[in-house]
């Protein structure tokens, strides 16, 4: 909210610097936003008459001045302009000026003539016709004759003024508007508060004779006033009201309309004017509109409407879209001669629904969808008529139309002083809590330790003791609030079990060199086609967001690997050589289209990883290592996901249950990301990991035998998964199998085509005892003979 | 026969400070000390000697005998002290070659101070949960004292997925579900992730983080309050940090403030970090809304509570002066590997 400073000396006094001034409304909750110091560009430039014009004898087109600007001798300068006349009001820019369009003016000599300063054009003060009648006109700017000689023209022009905009809270609608705003400030420097106490002339007639009122919905329209104004005399308004209407960043159109706004921003309170002639039937009926209705706004635009939209109708069509703008069929036009002026009160929140769905906001909407006052709804019908009639505007008929059902007493809260202390934890003097709340208009009385206020209509936000407890303390002051320990058993906090397990994952990636990154949660819709998933994939199942951000961001995401991708071709298209990169994050999947609950939210470990160091395997020795946290056996079976390459990928099983799916990147899936090498993706499931628990460690006794370790060297069919061997050996070798590691595989030379050469080292110990060499030649000879079974033979050396 | 052990003597010692190698050094060991060695001849010739010459003469060889063995040890010792020495002068290496590590990874700056921010609520008592990133209406809006139609749901551009579901545009909904299966005494922070339909920028991101602490009891003020934030402010920006309380407005708090903490960078002074305030916004906090413990099924005349919310992604972004707050998003690795 803009707030001229000048505006607000209307109200209360302002005796401390507008630094100060803001810095003391920021204590008691109005943050500012900017503050903006309207003459700021414009120094030094005076009111001055010319006295003298006097021809150039260097030149045709100069002419010498003598300007009276109030000082003891006239000034002579020298100006090429045309329009002068002796008795002229000019625009005086000083020795050592400053112009808004950056001039620095000093005293200098044109064609050998001496001049002290220069007079101005309109353009030159960066001024437009609706600034100042003649701004635009070529020449210097004549000043109309009631300015005095030597005023500071900023004080002319209404520049002498600082606009503060302060952030109005949600809580406080009431500021958004000058009065409520003065009213603060009255608070903050303790001087009164002085508001406009409406007086005006009527002419006699009854309102009753020209328009009729009927509200058919109450509940929609709390409450409608209307008077009626004949004979209107539309002119431009006087100077101070332009003022203070720029200031607050409206333009001024002439005196009805601008009082209109003027009350808005004094008041909070929209007014609307209509031309009396256009109410058809000289009838006002506030009612919902009938579904498919048309009206089309004074911007010009065409609305559709529906029955819960509130329109102000004359007796058949729709003239106004309640609270929020008119129609072009009744505005105020330069021949308007009687008006029926409109203050009333919208529900809040069909204002707010009703303004999004036609995508319409107005200054006026906006006050009525933060919350208007019903009793300032007569106080402002006041304030304009007592501007009308000061302004000679219009005949003012006498009587006013006020439809309600009731108004609202002060809401009475009766608060012991002792309960907001204890919330607070401090020990504010009785006395004091009750003469804050009656500056700050809540009529508060003191009886016996309680509070007992009366809080105002405009203060509908302060409903119970917490509230008081607020107002009470943002006056008091914040600095009071001293820091106090609580009080409770000494207690450790607890994490979540699986925010622990996650950690613990992270760590152990972490250590491995990964690093982990975040991305957003929801992708393009499209990007499911990039992974080449069937159209009969669960995940291209997505929940859809109504108002994304973007294509790009239009849904909640199924899978991370879209996400991944990204951050790999990006870190590629940037000549990094080699990343390894973990997320843990949500899948979003939902339990229906469209969705109605909420979805599944999938805890979810991705990696990506690429560079020269990495293949199929060192992605499962990730994959492993994170399953090793958890309890269970892991198994791998080959997988068919179609974003990685067919024969390079696998799912793990802990416990016969799926946990995660990895591999190499499908080349087709690579070149549509602009990945040019080799990439590995892995997903794994963490809520399926983290349901398998790991057993508490107990510690198993360091043998105390020695091991005997055999290297097999074996041949085998090509295809014949090495971890068939590896099973056949570990089970031959029952429980004297303490290790089996593969060491080797080859082929090539020496070896037959379509075989392989497969090397492990069994190492075997017994537990109780040291083996003897015929021990071990059975256990070898038995895992042979498996091995044999299996399809595998000891190569011959 | 005197003469002939000293003659040993003088010879041995003359010949072992000549050796140049541990062979020449063994080698004159079985010369003089050996069974057929120079000492061990004269010895034989003991039995040679009068009964009175004997004991001197033998404990004269004797000492000799010693004597050449020690000087042969000395000698060979001297030698593998030599040789280790030329060793290790032969092994050294180049300093200022790089070392060599396993590689290290790194949790997200985001996560870093997250961590952090745990380890300090933790040690204060507040346990750590968590909450739905899509959330209804109900839990976002309504039972956080805002609602429908109410201007104070414009406070925050809120992504919608549906009629009533929504990706929450605060943590505070956690306050409720917090209260809906606690009972008091409660304190709990909720770390998580938030959405805001807002354009992205230098300053903005639709996907951020925050986290939401709630404490509920009999008797917690707002002094309170203050104590749990100074001392959070004072782990995370040093034991000189202040803390300053501005009014505000925040649906489901009541008293509602801003908090500020003095910029860590200038002390309050007033420097370029603080764009000369001498303060720096930290989080929005208040005693929870009468309504919103009435909504959860909390007596507000018994209880009260406070409840913040931090932004942790403006937390690592002051932490590390990070210029932007897409960085944070694009992932490059050679931002992620500087934390």
């Amino acid at each position: 909210m803009k707030i001229s400073v000048n505006w607000l000396r209307r109200y209360v006094a302002i005796n401390v610097p507008v630094e100060e001034l803001c810095r003391r409304m920021v204590a008691v909750g109005f943050e500012v936003e900017s503050v903006e110091y309207l003459g700021d560009t414009m120094q030094n430039v005076v009111v001055g008459r010319v006295e003298r014009l006097s021809p150039h004898e260097n030149s045709d087109h100069l002419v010498i001045c003598s300007v009276d600007v109030g000082a003891d001798a006239p000034l002579q300068i020298v100006t090429g302009a045309q329009n002068l006349f002796e008795g002229a009001l000019v625009p005086t820019a000083l020795h050592d000026s400053r112009l808004p369009n950056g001039a620095h003016i000093k005293r200098g000599k044109l064609r050998g003539v001496e001049s002290n300063g220069m007079l101005c054009s309109g353009e030159e003060l960066g001024l437009k016709e609706a600034d100042y009648p003649g701004a635009e006109v070529h020449g210097i700017l004549i000043l109309r004759d009631d300015c005095a000689v030597g005023t500071d023209l900023r004080e002319i022009l209404g520049l002498d003024d600082t606009v503060i905009d302060f952030k109005i809270t949600a809580n406080r609608p009431d500021c958004q508007s000058v009065l409520g705003v003065a009213r603060e400030v009255s608070v903050v420097l303790g001087q009164p508060f002085r508001p406009p106490v409406p007086t005006y002339r009527t002419v006699g007639g009854d309102v009753n004779d020209h328009i009729r009122v009927e509200v058919r919905n109450h509940d929609l329209c709390p409450r409608y006033m209307g008077r009626v104004v004949r004979n209107l005399r539309i002119a431009p308004s006087p100077d101070w009201l332009k003022h203070c209407l720029r200031a607050a960043g409206m333009r001024p159109i002439n005196n009805i309309v601008d009082i209109t706004n003027f009350v808005m921003l004094e008041t909070g309170q929209p007014m609307h004017a209509f031309d009396l002639r256009d109410v058809a039937g000289a009838q006002i009926i506030v009612r919902n509109a009938i579904p498919g209705e048309p009206i089309t706004t004074l911007d010009g635009k065409p609305h559709e409407l529906n029955e819960s939209m509130p329109v102000i109708a004359a007796r058949d069509a729709p003239s106004c879209l309640a609270g929020i703008m008119g129609g072009l069929n009744s505005e105020i036009k330069p021949d308007t001669t009687d008006l029926f002026l409109e203050s009333a009160k919208f529900r809040r929140d069909n204002i707010r629904r009703t303004s999004r769905a036609l995508g319409v906001r107005t200054e006026s909407s906006g006050r009525y969808e933060r919350g208007t006052d019903i009793c300032n709804v007569a106080y402002a019908m006041e304030r304009a008529m007592q501007l009308i009639d000061e302004l000679g505007a219009g005949d003012i008929i006498d009587g006013v139309i006020d439809r309600n059902e009731g108004l609202p007493q002060p809401r009475a809260l009766n608060v012991p002083c002792a309960r907001i202390n204890a919330l607070l934890g401090l020990e504010i003097p009785d006395e004091t809590m009750a003469e804050i709340l009656n500056r700050l208009s809540i009529e508060t009385e003191l009886r016996d330790g309680v509070l007992h206020c009366k809080v105002p209509s405009f203060r509908d936000d302060v409903e119970g003791s917490a509230d008081l407890a607020e107002e009470v303390m943002r006056v008091y002051g914040y600095d009071h609030i001293v820091g106090a320990p609580m009080r409770g058993d000494v207690v450790r906090g607890k994490k979540l079990p699986e925010r622990e397990k996650t950690d613990r994952v992270k760590a152990r990636l972490t250590a491995c060199g990964a690093y982990e990154i975040m991305t957003y949660s929801f992708i393009a819709s499209r990007a499911v086609d990039t992974l080449r998933l069937p159209e009969n994939d669960p995940r291209r199942d997505q929940i859809q967001l109504r108002n994304p951000l973007g294509d790009e961001y239009s849904v909640l995401r199924t899978q991370l690997a879209t996400s991944m991708l990204g951050v790999l071709a990006t870190n590629f298209s940037r000549k990094i050589p080699a990343v390894r990169f973990f997320e843990v994050s949500k899948r979003f999947l939902p339990r229906q289209l469209p969705a109605t609950e909420q979805p599944d939210e999938a805890p979810t470990l991705s990696l990506g990883l690429y560079g020269d160091a990495e293949d199929f395997f060192t992605l499962k020795g990730l994959v492993e290592a994170v399953l090793a946290l958890s309890g269970g056996t892991t198994t791998f079976e080959r997988s068919d996901e179609p974003f990685l390459h067919p024969g390079r990928q696998a799912r793990a099983l802990l416990d016969g249950k799926s946990v995660a799916v990895f591999g190499e990147v499908h080349p087709q899936v690579l070149e549509d990301y602009g990945i040019e090498t080799r990439a590995y993706l892995a997903e794994v499931d963490l809520a399926a990991l983290f349901a398998v628990e790991r057993p508490r460690t107990v510690y198993r006794p360091l043998p105390r035998f020695p091991a005997v370790v055999r290297d097999l060297a074996l041949l085998c069919d090509r295809d014949l998964p090495v971890g068939a061997l590896r099973d056949a050996i570990a089970k031959a070798a029952g429980k004297l199998c303490e290790d089996v590691a593969l060491f080797d595989v080859y082929e090539g030379a020496q070896i037959p085509a379509g075989k392989k050469s497969v090397a492990f080292s069994v190492t075997l110990r017994a537990a109780d005892a040291t083996l003897t060499d015929a021990q071990v030649e059975q256990t070898v000879a038995a895992v042979v003979a498996a091995l044999e079974a299996t399809g595998a033979v000891l190569r011959q050396s | 026969m005197k003469e002939q052990l000293e003659q040993i003597r003088a010879a041995a010692k003359q010949a072992l400070s000549g050796a140049a190698t541990g062979q020449d050094v063994d080698a004159l060991r079985v010369r003089f000390l050996g069974k057929k060695g120079e000492l061990t001849a004269i010895l034989k010739q003991m039995g040679s000697l009068s009964p009175a010459e004997r004991p001197a003469i033998g404990q004269l060889a004797n000492e000799i005998r010693a004597d050449i063995e020690q000087a042969v040890a000395q000698r060979m010792r001297a030698m593998q002290e030599k040789a280790t020495a030329h060793r290790l002068q032969r092994e050294t290496v180049d300093i200022t070659m790089p070392g060599k590590v396993s590689p290290q990874g790194c949790l997200h700056p985001v996560n870093l101070v997250t961590e952090d921010l745990i380890a300090i609520f933790q040690s204060m008592g507040f346990d750590v949960v968590d909450g739905p990133e899509v959330e209804t209406e109900y839990y976002n809006f309504t039972a956080l004292n805002v609602p429908q139609d109410h201007p104070a749901r414009d406070m925050q551009d809120t992504f919608f997925l549906g009629d009533d579901l929504l990706l929450r545009s605060q943590t505070s909904c956690a306050q409720i579900r917090t209260m809906e299966t606690r009972k008091p005494p409660i304190r709990v922070i909720c770390p998580g992730r938030v959405f805001r339909a807002d354009e992205v920028d230098a300053t903005h991101s639709p996907v951020f983080h925050q986290c939401e602490g709630l404490v509920v009891d009999k008797g917690i003020t707002m002094c309170n309050l203050k104590g749990v934030l100074e001392q959070f402010a004072r782990e995370i920006y040093g034991p000189e940090t202040k803390v300053r309380f501005r009014p505000s407005f925040f649906p489901f708090t009541e008293p509602s403030v801003e908090v500020d903490v003095s910029c860590a960078e200038c002390g309050g002074k007033g420097c370029r970090v603080c764009k000369d305030a001498g303060w720096i916004e930290l989080l929005g906090a208040g005693m929870v809304h009468p309504n919103v413990l009435r909504a959860c099924g909390i007596d507000p005349e018994v209880y009260s509570g406070f409840a913040f919310g931090i932004g942790l992604d403006r937390l690592a972004i002051t932490r590390y002066k990070i210029s932007d707050i897409r960085l944070l998003f694009e992932n490059d690795l050679r931002f992620l590997s500087q934390f």
